[in-house]
C-alpha cells in the first residue's frame, strides 16, 4: 500500500486571459519508507504536484491520498493538521522566520503541535544538534551560511515526526558540497527512522545518489 | 498553540515594528483620553451639582404639601363649577386639621407639620430687624437641618420661650438694612472664618435674648394667649409685655443654626430664626397677611400654606406620592426633579462620550491600517507559518491578540492621559478662582472619574481594537501559503 499517492491530479491556474494547466492528469504512487526524486525542467509542475502532496493546495480534480485517506475531503482544519503531524516540508528558499532564532523556528513548529515551552525549547536543541547545528542555537538565520539554514529547516520539518518529508529543491541555493551535505542528512533520515522522503530536483545527479526510483515530470504529465 | 504562545507572539510582532506599534498606540491613547476627559467632566458637573442631594436622603423622603392660595379659594367660592379647576388641574385641597388628620392616616407617613414663615420684627443686641421668622417643627427626625447646630441645643419643648436662630441671622443683624447682602439667595460664610471662629461666634449668642415685636389684638391675641394647664400658666406665656398698640415677647436664644454654603433645599429654609412651633401657630393668627385674613373670611379658612410631609422609608415615597395625588393634594418634592436632571446629565455624558469616542473611532482606523500593513510585510512569515502547522484560527488570534494589546495597553494609558490631564485642568481652574474669588474657598474637583469610567473606557478601546482587527485578521488567515511562499 502507498502511503502518498495522485491519483489523476490536475491543477489548472486561472488568470485573466487564460487558464495555466500546470498538472495535466498526474497518478504517482509512493510506498512506505521510499526515496523518490521527481525530476523535470522548470515549469513542468514540480512544485505544484510537492505543494499539494505537503497539503499547502488543492488539486483541480483528481485526488490526494495520503495513508489511504483521500484529503479531498478535508476541511481547512484538518489540513493544517495534516500539514502540522503528517508531513515535513523543505524548500528551496529556506523559509525560515528571519526574525527567529535557529531554536525558536524550529521551536514554532513544535508550539504549533501544543508544546509547552520548556519541553520545546529543549526539543529544538536536541533536533538541532541532530543536524550538526549544536553551536548555531541562537542564531538568526542571516548570521547562518545557506547550508546551515537549510539543516535548520530540516530540523523544523521532521520537529514532530512526519512520516514524510518533502523537499522541494532544497539544495538549489547551495554550492555542490553543501548540496552533497543536506542530501546526506535527508538519506540519513530515512535510514534511521524510516521516513519517506520525496525529492525535487533538476539535477539528474544528485537525484540519483540517494533515490529508490526517479519520477520525470514534463509539462505536467508522468514520463514514462 | 495556547494563548499565552500566541500573545507571546502577538507581543514579539508588536516590538519588531515599535514605532509603527507606539504610533498606532497613540491613536487610542487619544481616543480613550478623549473620553476619558469629556466624560469625567460630565460627571464631575453632575457629582458637584447633586453630591449633596443625593448623599441626603432627608431630602427625598420630604414632600411639601401646598395649599390652596387666596386667588383660588376666592375662584371657589364663586363657584366650582367654572372656575374650580379642570380635571387635569383639580383645585388644591385646603390644608386644614381635617387634611392634616387625613394625611397622617396616609400608610408609610411618618409626621405631618405645617410649616409656616412670616416676616416679624425683632430686636437682638440693641437692633431691631425684619427678618423672616419660621415654626419650628416638633419633630426633626430625618430632617438634619435643624440637627446641623454650631452651639446650644434644639428647642426643648413644643411651647418653650425658646429660639433658635441661624448663622445667617448673626450675619444679617450685623449688617446694615436694606443692603443687598440682607436678604435671601445663596448664603455664604465669610471666607476667612475657620470653622472654629464660627462656633465660637455662635457660642456668644446662646442664652442672649431675642424679643419680638407684634401687632395687639386679632384673633390669638394678647387676651386669649395666656393659656395654662389646670390653672398653672405655661412658661411660654410669662414673656409678654404689652405696650401701646404692640407687643414684645421675649425669647432666649438656645442654639444656633449652621447655615450651609449655596442655596438651602428645604423650603421655608430662608427663615432666619426659629420659634417653637405652637409660637408662631399662635402668631399666624396675629401676624397673617392682612389680604389673605381677608380673602379667608370671604371665601373660607385656608388652612395652612405648606404642609412638609416626612416618609419614613424611601420605597414608600412613590406610594404616598401617589396616594396624594389621589386625593387632590398639591405637592411638591424633589425626587421627580433630580430623575429629570438626572436624564438631562446621561445626556450631556452621552454627548462627550460621543465626542470621545470618535476620536476612538479614528484610532481604530488607525489599528486597521497597521494591522493591514503589518500583514502585507508578513505575508510570508504567514505563508510560513500555515505551511508548518499553523490553523487559519491560531493566524487569526495573532492578530486579534496584536491589536487587543494596542488596544488594552492604549487603554490604560489613555485612562491615566485623561486623568493627568483633568488633574491638570483641576489645577488651573481652581487657581484662576482663587484669583478671582480671593483664597479660603473650598477646592472644587471638576472631574470625576468612578470605577465604571475607567474600566468602560478600558473595556471600550479593546472592544473597538478587536472590531478593528476583524478584517485584517481574517485576511490574513486566508493567505493562501503557495502564494506567500513562492
Ligand atoms: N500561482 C500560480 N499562478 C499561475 N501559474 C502558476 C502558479 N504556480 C505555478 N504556475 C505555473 O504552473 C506551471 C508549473 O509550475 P511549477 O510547479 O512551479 O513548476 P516547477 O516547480 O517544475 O518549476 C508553470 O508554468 C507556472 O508558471
Ligand atoms: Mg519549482
Amino acid at each position: 500500500m502507498s502511503i502518498l499517492e495522485a491519483v489523476n491530479v490536475t491543477r489548472e491556474y486561472r488568470m485573466k486571459a487564460e487558464t495555466v494547466r500546470a498538472l495535466n492528469g498526474v497518478t504517482v504512487r509512493i510506498a512506505p519508507g521510499e526515496f523518490v526524486s521527481i525530476i523535470g525542467t522548470s515549469g513542468s509542475g514540480k512544485s505544484t504536484l510537492l505543494n499539494l502532496f505537503g497539503g499547502l493546495d488543492r488539486p483541480t480534480s483528481g485526488e490526494i491520498r495520503f495513508d489511504g485517506r483521500s484529503l479531498s475531503t478535508a476541511s481547512s482544519r484538518e489540513m493544517s493538521r495534516y500539514r502540522l503531524e503528517s508531513v515535513g516540508m523543505i524548500f528551496q528558499s529556506f523559509n525560515l522566520i528571519p526574525t527567529m532564532t535557529a531554536r525558536e523556528n524550529v521551536a514554532l513548529a513544535l508550539a504549533f503541535a501544543g508544546a509547552g515551552r520548556q519541553v520545546r525549547l529543549e526539543q529544538a536543541a536536541e533536533l538541532l544538534t541532530r543536524v550538526g547545528l549544536q553551536n548555531r542555537l541562537d542564531h538568526l538565520p542571516t548570521e547562518l551560511s545557506g547550508g546551515e539554514q537549510q539543516r535548520v529547516s530540516i530540523a523544523r520539518a521532521i520537529a514532530n515526526h512526519p512520516r514524510v518529508l518533502l523537499a522541494d529543491e532544497p539544495t538549489g541555493n547551495l554550492d555542490s558540497r553543501r548540496a552533497a551535505e543536506i542530501l546526506e542528512i535527508l538519506a540519513g533520515m530515512r535510514e534511521a527512522d524510516g521516513r519517506t522522503i520525496i525529492l525535487v530536483t533538476h539535477d539528474q545527479q544528485l537525484a540519483t545518489r540517494h533515490a529508490d526510483r526517479i519520477v520525470r515530470l514534463r509539462d505536467g504529465l508522468v514520463e514514462d | 498553540m495556547n494563548h499565552i504562545d500566541i500573545i507571546a507572539l502577538a507581543l514579539r510582532n508588536l516590538r519588531q515594528s515599535r514605532l509603527r506599534t507606539i504610533l498606532t498606540m497613540l491613536g487610542v491613547v487619544i481616543g480613550v483620553g478623549a473620553i476619558v476627559t469629556m466624560v469625567s467632566f460630565g460627571l464631575g458637573l453632575q457629582r458637584n451639582l447633586l453630591r449633596d442631594a443625593f448623599a441626603r436622603i432627608d431630602l427625598f423622603t420630604s414632600i411639601t404639601i401646598i395649599g390652596p392660595g387666596a386667588d383660588a379659594l376666592l375662584a371657589q367660592s364663586d363657584g366650582r363649577e367654572e372656575d374650580g379647576g379642570t380635571p387635569e388641574q383639580p383645585p388644591a385641597r385646603v390644608l386644614d386639621a381635617a387634611a392634616l388628620a387625613e394625611l397622617r392616616a396616609i400608610p408609610g407617613v411618618r409626621y405631618v407639620q405645617p410649616q409656616i414663615t412670616y416676616q416679624g420684627i425683632v430686636r437682638y443686641a440693641g437692633r431691631t430687624r425684619r427678618i423672616a421668622v419660621g415654626g419650628a417643627p416638633d419633630n426633626i427626625d430625618f430632617n438634619p437641618r435643624f440637627n446641623d447646630l454650631l452651639a446650644g441645643r434644639y428647642l426643648q419643648s413644643p411651647s418653650s420661650a425658646e429660639i433658635l436662630i441661624t448663622e445667617r441671622f448673626l450675619a444679617n443683624m450685623q449688617r446694615r438694612p436694606g443692603s443687598p447682602r440682607s436678604g435671601g439667595g445663596p448664603f455664604r460664610p465669610a471666607p476667612l472664618k475657620s470653622d472654629e471662629e464660627r462656633r465660637r461666634e455662635a457660642e456668644t449668642a446662646i442664652g442672649q435674648t431675642l424679643t419680638l415685636l407684634t401687632l395687639s389684638g386679632g384673633p390669638g391675641g394678647p387676651a386669649e394667649s395666656t393659656e395654662s394647664v389646670f390653672g398653672i400658666p405655661l412658661p411660654g406665656n410669662s414673656n409678654t409685655i404689652n405696650t401701646a398698640g404692640y407687643e414684645e415677647r421675649v425669647f432666649q436664644v438656645v442654639g444656633v443654626l449652621r447655615t450651609g454654603e449655596g442655596i438651602d433645599f428645604m423650603p421655608g429654609g430662608n427663615a432666619l430664626a426659629w420659634l417653637p412651633f405652637a409660637e408662631v401657630e399662635r402668631l399666624r393668627q396675629v401676624q397673617g397677611d392682612p389680604l389673605r385674613q381677608l380673602g379667608e373670611m370671604i371665601a373660607g379658612e385656608s388652612g395652612y400654606q405648606n404642609l412638609e410631609l416626612r416618609v419614613a422609608d424611601l420605597s414608600q415615597v412613590e406610594a404616598v406620592r401617589e396616594e396624594l395625588r389621589r386625593r387632590g393634594f398639591n405637592f411638591f418634592s424633589i425626587s421627580n426633579q433630580l430623575e429629570e436632571v438626572r436624564r438631562v446629565f446621561l445626556i450631556v455624558n452621552a454627548s462627550l462620550a460621543l465626542i470621545g469616542g470618535l476620536a476612538l473611532l479614528v484610532a481604530s482606523f488607525g489599528i486597521s491600517n497597521t494591522m493591514i500593513m503589518s500583514i502585507r510585510e508578513r505575508t510570508r512569515e504567514i505563508g510560513i507559518m500555515k505551511a508548518i502547522g499553523g490553523s487559519d484560527g491560531e493566524i487569526m488570534r495573532i492578530f486579534f491578540f496584536e491589536a487587543g494589546l494596542i488596544g488594552l495597553a492604549g487603554g490604560v494609558l489613555g485612562l491615566i492621559a485623561g486623568w493627568g490631564v483633568d488633574r491638570l485642568a483641576n489645577l488651573l481652574a481652581n487657581r484662576w478662582i482663587a484669583r478671582q474669588a480671593g483664597q479660603g474657598l473650598r477646592q472644587i474637583d471638576f472631574f470625576s472619574i468612578p470605577w465604571y469610567l475607567a474600566a468602560g473606557a478600558i473595556l471600550f478601546a479593546l472592544l473597538v481594537s478587536l472590531i478593528a482587527a476583524i478584517y485584517p485578521a481574517r485576511h490574513a488567515a486566508k493567505v493562501d501559503p503557495v502564494i506567500a511562499l513562492r
